[in-house]
């Protein structure tokens, strides 16, 4: 049952967005709240063959499984697609002019990012190179925040261990380079603080370095939170991700993302959806991937999952699968997240933009 | 690596010098004890700091495979159905391809010389040493943990030594101690590292124990129960209630670790932490010693202990030694024949009084024993047989 956005909605998520955002304040905040429930999503444009639609490309895409095959898309293609998803994401392909003007090849980044902030973008590297974010995708994500003026000793690209990114094709670097790149190699809090049904130590990156940050996921099925893009790549900055599995990662993945250490920064999320996992998550599944040459982004980080519920669930279906709800494994979660305020998780109320 | 801070706790490390463990590192005696595959160049020697990201991993040996990959651990009651890639809730045993792997067999970040009074133990060899040690991990997250900075972590989050069981049973007899105990953290996680140490431990003479959380499944507990001298278990609460929201754990289990351990050759003691407010009430003090006397029998020992505010539990204060002593007396009064007050030095009821004729037989400061008047395991006055593990008296 679809119904729009209720000014209840609303207010909830500007409340928590309150706290949000830049050092300059209101801007990343209005962009935030006016942007709720909104995904934006760009197919790639291959080369000869016509921007058709999700359900073309995926019924296209239904002989091949992996990134292995001819035709993996290149640096221009996925830069192209990244771009019209940001820009569409950030309202700036919809009329709205970029703030940090030209450079930002019309992304609207500017709109959420300035020189003044050091931006750490979580990637989700636990199934190893075959199914995490492209190096490449997360470089163009660099370029736009580079041309916003973040300058690149400023922007982090970090994982849980720097052995993960390694396995997932970055280089690791400490310093220099046109952007840093490390892992958070159990460097935390000393004291754990709570968060609803959570204690654990965050990252020191995340609360003495980053003054906002990005997650940058995947769009993949797991095993017990039933989806894992967006949110649950934040299980990745907690010392203790293991204690949080039970009861299918509710309330727990909300609660690690409410978090004011998160909340208080997060301001874009991204997913690499070139090549999804319907099945087996969250380690990579040769069997299980499909196409779905798609890059997706949102300024609501529960809109961006609730997105991915959908996707997953439509090529569950593909298979003669059961639905994620069917395989008592939905991700409740969503729910949860949306309850504290931190978007719209109801897959039915969120406004997919293609871009 | 800028910044990067490893747990090691120094209060359980303070006994047991770098120095010591280094010793098997650098050669000695105990390399004449490692397997030849631990000699090789690519592995590890006893006494080798661990590199985090190289843990060595060996398969576990409880748990049963399921489809697409996944494995179901059947070590604890938490019962984890674990995706490839992932870990079960103790973050000790991951699933490596449809194949389940316990990270911390023969891994101590944790190795110390104790008293056993500081187990406690009190009925167990008084006065001796038990070479302790622990692995990072733990099955259940208690909200009090005093060891969290090693129980809470995953295994390379914290500093380690390779240790296999043939070191452990050298350091014990290095350092005089006769008894071996897995301690500090949970040793169910690293149930075959326990295993296994037991069974080098009794090859050579030594007296192996076990201070756990009690939350184990029966099968596996079942197959180490014949090589441990001692099991002291901590019952936290006997409130269901507790166990869930304070714990992450359940009651009913742990009551059948018990029975379990009880119905066996090995020595049980039991401890119990009175957190104010919480598992403190006369009502459920009573409840629980009322069952310890109907199930395990008026010979089990029962520590009442004292609460420090530590780890997500620092809003409440410690606990009120009247608290602990109301404890004590209900226990006795319910007809508990070994009730003890611990955390408070210097308590008389850290001391063991005989049941029959009330002569004090072993008086304690502290972990120090002050004297000790057991007889051939009895009481000098009236003859009373006092239950225990007393060893070579």
């Amino acid at each position: 049952m679809s119904r729009g956005i209720s000014r209840r909605d609303l207010a909830a998520v500007l409340g928590a967005a309150v706290a949000a955002g830049r050092a300059d304040g209101s801007a990343a905040r209005a962009e935030v709240s006016r942007r709720l429930g909104v995904v934006a999503t760009a197919r790639l444009r291959h080369p000869g063959r016509p921007d058709d639609d999700h359900a073309a490309a995926a019924a296209a895409a239904a002989a091949t499984t992996t990134t292995t095959q001819p035709g993996e898309p290149d640096r221009a293609t996925l830069a192209d697609a990244l771009r019209r998803a940001l820009a569409s994401a950030t309202g700036a392909s919809s009329g709205g002019a970029s703030s940090a003007g030209a450079s930002t090849v019309g992304s609207g980044l500017g709109r959420l990012f300035g020189p003044g902030d050091v931006v750490g973008i979580k990637v989700s590297c636990l199934a190893g190179r075959r199914l995490s974010p492209r190096v490449e995708l997360v470089e163009a994500l660099i370029e736009q925040l580079v041309a916003c003026g973040v300058r690149g000793e400023r922007i982090i690209v970090f994982e849980r261990t720097s052995r993960e990114l390694e396995s997932a094709g970055y280089t690791v670097r400490r310093s220099g380079g046109p952007y840093l790149c490390y892992g958070i190699d159990n460097d935390f809090e000393r004291q754990p603080t709570t968060s609803g049904e959570i204690g654990s130590c965050y990252a020191r990156l995340i609360g003495e370095t980053c003054t906002a940050l990005i997650s940058f996921g995947v769009v993949k099925d797991h095993d017990l939170a039933g989806v894992s893009a967006g949110l649950k790549n934040w299980y990745g900055v907690i010392h203790n991700p293991n204690k949080y599995h039970d009861n299918g990662c509710d309330p727990y993945v909300a609660d690690v993302v409410r978090h004011p250490l998160i909340s208080s920064r997060l301001r874009l999320t991204v997913l690499d959806g070139i090549l999804a996992q319907y099945h087996g998550g969250p380690a990579f599944r040769a069997d299980a991937g499909f196409r779905l040459d798609t890059v997706a982004a949102s300024l609501d980080p529960v809109a961006a999952d609730a997105w991915a519920w959908k996707v997953l669930d439509a090529e569950r279906a593909r298979y003669g699968l059961p639905s994620l709800e069917q395989a008592g494994r939905p991700p409740r979660f969503l729910a949860t997240a949306e309850r504290y305020g931190l978007g719209i998780g109801d897959p039915a109320r969120i406004q997919e933009v293609r871009a | 690596m800028s910044g990067s801070r490893s747990r090691e706790p120094g209060r359980a490390d303070g006994g047991m010098s770098r120095r010591q463990l280094a010793a098997l590192a650098a050669g000695g005696a105990v390399c004449a004890l490692a397997p030849a595959w631990a000699r090789a160049a690519d592995r590890p020697r006893p006494g080798d700091l661990i590199d985090s990201a190289e843990l060595p991993a060996r398969e576990a040996s409880w748990y049963a495979k399921l489809d697409e990959r996944r494995v179901e651990c059947q070590l604890c009651p938490q019962g984890c159905t674990v995706a490839d890639a992932e870990r079960g809730t103790c973050g000790a045993r991951e699933n490596r391809k449809g194949t389940y792997y316990t990270l911390v067999h023969s891994l101590a970040c944790s190795v110390n010389v104790d008293p056993v009074e500081k187990k406690p133990f009190f009925h167990v060899m008084p006065g001796r040493l038990a070479l302790s040690y622990a692995t990072a991990g733990c099955n259940v997250e208690c909200k009090f943990c005093q060891n969290w900075e090693i129980s809470q972590f995953r295994p390379e989050q914290v500093t380690a030594r390779y240790l296999p069981p043939e070191a452990v049973v050298q350091l014990a007899r290095q350092s005089g101690a006769p008894l071996t105990a897995a301690t500090y953290s949970e040793p169910v996680i690293s149930w075959e590292y326990v295993r296994d140490v037991a069974s080098a431990a009794r090859s050579a003479g030594l007296h192996p124990t076990v201070v756990s959380n009690g939350y184990i499944k029966p099968e596996p507990l079942r197959e180490v129960l014949p090589s441990l001298a001692a099991v002291k278990v901590d019952l936290k609460s006997f409130r269901d209630e507790f166990y869930r929201t304070q714990v992450r754990g359940a009651l009913k289990p742990v009551l059948e670790t018990l029975e379990l351990i009880r119905s066996s050759a090995a020595w049980l003691e039991i401890v119990v932490l009175l957190i104010p407010t919480l598992n403190d009430s006369e009502a459920e003090v009573r409840d629980l010693c009322t069952w310890v006397k109907a199930n395990l029998g008026r010979q089990v020992p029962v520590h009442f202990t004292r609460f420090h505010p530590t780890y997500r539990l620092t809003n409440l204060p410690p606990t009120p030694v009247a608290t602990l002593e109301r404890a004590w007396k209900i226990g006795k009064a319910e007809g508990l024949e070994f009730v003890y007050v611990g955390n408070v030095p210097g308590h008389p009821g850290e001391s063991t009084t005989c049941p029959a004729c009330g002569a004090v037989l072993i008086r304690r400061l502290g972990f120090r024993v002050l004297a000790n008047r057991l007889a051939k395991g009895a009481c000098p006055d009236c003859g009373r047989k006092i239950p225990g593990y007393w060893g070579e008296q």
